[in-house]
């Protein structure tokens, strides 16, 4: 199995690094070191700024880093010359849109794979690292183009395959009322990792996956005026704050626990809340909260017909420098690459990319935003899929 | 699980006249007996819990029970417990253990008693231990038990004492007066990474954790993450017929020769989130031995053989990882059964030392039911177990027969560990 990597960048902690690291010297699975049945043998990046390691992988490794995608796909030669394509946006210096999203070059790359693939007449498996891109429009078009030419594709986060504390999976065909997310924005602002632990969560309902109606993001004031009237369910929030391991403010100071449900606790904490009301096509309600300062871990509540108690869970996020939630990642990956399978929807990456540019958009022209083009139906495998084992 | 409360009365009434066990009232009374009471300490971990809540099974939660009195030995610059007492006046602070557990009078007036010796400035004993007076704490809490006549259920934190006759003596003497006795470290009841099970029943050949931290106060742990596993194995435990331990020099040498298993060690390495990298650039890479000798200053190992025949080996490998990490061989399984037992540890990755939560909650379970939720012989085995390593090692890693740990219990097949 030949592996070319495409990549914004390749250095220490970034994507690009723990993800094809991995695939070098091997990665810690289900109590083992294992090495994937796999061979990099072409990479491209980007951009290479100060502490770029891709001379001295492909030195060590035994690969050429080529200046085109093009290029790298044929590793040289004149025809498509790789078995897969890891296609890893993330990290990197590229502008801000208006909406703070950085635009990441994710299909451009992937355009120029699609090119090789049509003008090749072959076409490999893709993964793509996180979301597909800042743009709905251009993430639809990277899957149509999968489904043309017929190729597996795999995308998104670590957040649905790492290990959760509990280790619960939303029960296959529940019926979800409602459902709450709570997380700390990154660099993203919208946390599209948030939203991919919820979707991983939710797609999982009766019915399956038929997208999203509408979306709503509110800040500030308007977050906490919302939580008052009830917008959202508080047991919900509760439930997942309940789940963090990193409360801040008092527990910082002398490691008191806290309930940060208590009034007034979370408005002191958290300077610029954000809220993104989903409203999906079915009637499931979900709200993400964006609680800096109050938290830095992601953890998920819903309510199910039936059950007393919600379902909660923490998406465990593994430290830097060894992120072995990457690892998880990789696993999936490589599972794609061995079965020629994704073990999970594409359609779930797609989503999530429209979704987080919808509550960006609602955002940015404060008012609740009608989303036909979120119709993206998909149903989920019926095996859990995050790490267990 | 709670108990009704008449299931607890007629109980009581078939407990031997001498010293009656006491029958849970609704809402329990708890005394706290702590050493030091500061930011991080284990006594701010637990008694904090009591006080303020925490999360649990998807919700904040308070313990169905009140605080009443705290005594705290030492109170150095940045202690707590008097920003504690005040916001929290329905505790009181006392000056001496007899008065935390009677509230003034001259009786036991508390249904559980909390016993959190670890931390403080205690002297060292000439083999490095230091000396938590735990041992004397408990002196003071049976002595009003024995003149009340009645005993209620104590929690000791971590291991017995640093002596083991002492630790024995503790053991006896909650046996005799029938006090229900709850002890032991974190690790048995954390979260697990997979979340899995000891297999009840299994026959396990050899066993492995590999952790971190200093001999006489991480050991401890290493060794009660074993024995919450093997202790389920076909049989229960029977006890442990030697010990010897290695260090430094001896340790690589061991470990060249193969006295432990080498497979079991790298599957426990692999369960680790904190596999430290041996080589610049790269985040997550295993080491080679040559890694593992530049990186680790202070290996510390203490093999042991099980009266059964089961061989465990707890091993410290500071430098390399900061997690405790479990591998086991299976008669009849091909792989390796491993785990990691998780501990979400602040600061530098949580604000909270969310392990103390399911140790609080397992108290709460022995203050409303009377019953220890798993026996209080596993920490007596790995008090022992810790104070021969530290006696082997200060005897240049000799091998030491230790016929007083032949310590038979069985463990309970419901699953103890954070699940929910």
């Amino acid at each position: 199995m030949r592996v070319a990597i495409v990549s914004t960048v390749y250095y220490y902690l970034s994507h690009a690094q723990h993800i094809g690291d991995r695939f070098l010297i091997g990665y810690p699975l289900a109590g083992r070191w294992h090495k994937p049945d796999v061979k990099v043998v072409s990479l491209y990046v980007d951009q290479k700024p100060k502490g770029d390691q891709s001379e001295e992988r492909a030195r060590e490794f035994g690969f050429t880093v080529y200046p085109t995608i093009a290029e790298t796909l044929r590793c040289g030669g004149p025809k498509l010359a790789c078995d897969a394509v890891l296609i890893i946006g993330e990290h990197g210096d590229y502008p801000l849109n208006a909406k703070g999203q950085k635009l990441y070059p994710r299909h451009e790359f992937f355009k120029q794979c699609v090119e090789v693939f049509e003008q090749d007449g072959r076409a490999v498996p893709i993964y793509n690292d996180k979301h597909l891109s800042y743009s709905f429009e251009k993430a639809k078009w990277m899957v149509e183009a999968s489904k043309r030419l017929k190729f597996p594709m795999l995308a998104g986060s670590s957040l649905p395959v790492t290990w959760r504390l509990p280790d619960v999976e939303m029960p296959a065909g529940a019926q979800v009322v409602e459902a709450v997310m709570v997380g700390e924005g990154g660099p993203d602002i919208m946390g599209f990792h948030a939203l991919e632990a919820m979707q991983c969560m939710l797609e999982r309902r009766a019915g399956g996956e038929t997208g999203v109606r509408t979306v709503e993001t509110l800040e500030g004031d308007a977050v906490w005026a919302a939580a008052r009237e009830g917008k959202w369910s508080a047991e919900l929030q509760g439930s997942a704050l309940s789940r963090s391991d990193t409360p801040q403010g008092l527990t910082l100071q002398d490691g008191r626990t806290q309930d940060l449900m208590k009034p007034g606790v979370l408005q002191k904490l958290v300077a610029k809340p954000l809220a993104c009301r989903i409203e999906y096509r079915d009637g499931t309600r979900a709200t993400l909260l964006m609680l800096n300062g109050a938290i830095k871990d992601f953890n998920f509540a819903a309510r199910l017909k039936g059950h007393a108690r919600p379902l909660s869970t923490q998406f465990l996020l593994t430290p830097v420098p060894n992120v072995t939630y990457s690892a998880c990642l990789v696993s999936k990956i490589e599972e794609m690459l061995t079965t020629g399978r994704a073990p999970y929807p594409v359609e779930r990456t797609l989503l999530t990319s429209g979704l987080t540019e919808a509550c960006l958009t609602s955002l940015a022209e404060h008012k609740r935003i009608d989303t036909p083009h979120l119709n993206v139906q998909y149903r989920p495998p019926a095996a859990s899929q995050h790490m267990r084992a | 699980m709670l108990l009704r409360r008449r299931d607890l009365l007629t109980t009581a009434a078939l407990a031997p006249a001498a010293l009656i066990s006491h029958a849970a009232p609704a809402r329990p009374k708890i005394a706290a007996v702590v050493t030091e009471y500061w930011h991080f300490s284990h006594a701010q971990h637990i008694v904090d819990r009591f006080l303020e809540g925490y999360g649990w099974n998807g919700e904040h939660h308070m313990p169905p029970m009140d605080l009443v009195s705290l005594y705290v030995d030492q109170k150095p610059k940045n202690d707590l417990s008097a920003e504690r007492a005040q916001r929290f006046p329905a505790m009181k602070l006392c000056p001496t253990i007899a008065e935390a557990l009677t509230l003034g009078g001259s009786k036991l007036a508390v249904d559980g008693v909390v016993l959190v010796g670890e931390h403080g400035n205690y002297p060292k004993t000439p083999k490095g231990q230091v000396m938590y007076p735990r041992y004397r704490l408990w002196q003071e809490i049976v002595k009003v038990f024995k003149s009340s006549g009645r005993v209620v259920p104590v929690f000791n934190d971590k291991h017995l004492s640093w002596n083991w006759e002492w630790a024995k003596d503790m053991y006896d003497t909650s046996r005799a007066m029938k006090i229900p006795f709850l002890a032991g470290s974190s690790l048995p009841v954390t979260w697990r990474t997979p979340s899995v099970e000891f297999p009840a029943n299994a026959q396990p050949e050899e066993a492995v954790c590999v952790g971190y931290g200093g001999v006489d106060s991480y050991d401890f742990h290493g060794l009660e993450s074993l024995q919450c596993m093997v202790e389920r194995r076909k049989g229960g435990e029977s006890g442990v017929r030697w010990l010897q331990a290695y260090r430094g020099d001896q340790f690589w040498d061991a470990l060249r020769e193969g006295v432990w298993p080498a497979d079991l060690m790298t599957a426990a390495l692999c369960r680790s989130h904190t596999l430290k990298p041996a080589r610049e650039g790269f985040n997550d890479i295993f080491p080679t031995l040559d890694d593992m000798k530049r990186m680790v200053k202070n290996p510390v190992a203490y093999r042991y053989e099980h009266a059964d025949g089961l061989k465990s080996t707890m091993i410290l490998m500071t430098g390399l990882v900061e997690d405790f990490n479990f591998a086991a061989r299976l008669e009849g399984r091909k792989d390796p059964f491993s785990t990691q037992l998780y501990l979400p540890m602040p600061p530098a990755r949580t604000s909270l030392a969310n392990f103390f939560s399911p140790l609080v909650n397992h108290m709460e379970r022995m203050f409303l039911t009377g019953k220890p939720p798993y026996p209080i012989e596993r920490t007596l085995l790995t008090t022992g177990l810790t104070a021969a390593g530290v006696d082997s090692l200060y005897e240049q890693g000799k091998r030491l027969e230790t016929p007083h740990l032949s310590i038979a219990y069985k463990a309970p097949v419901e699953s103890t560990y954070w699940r929910s």
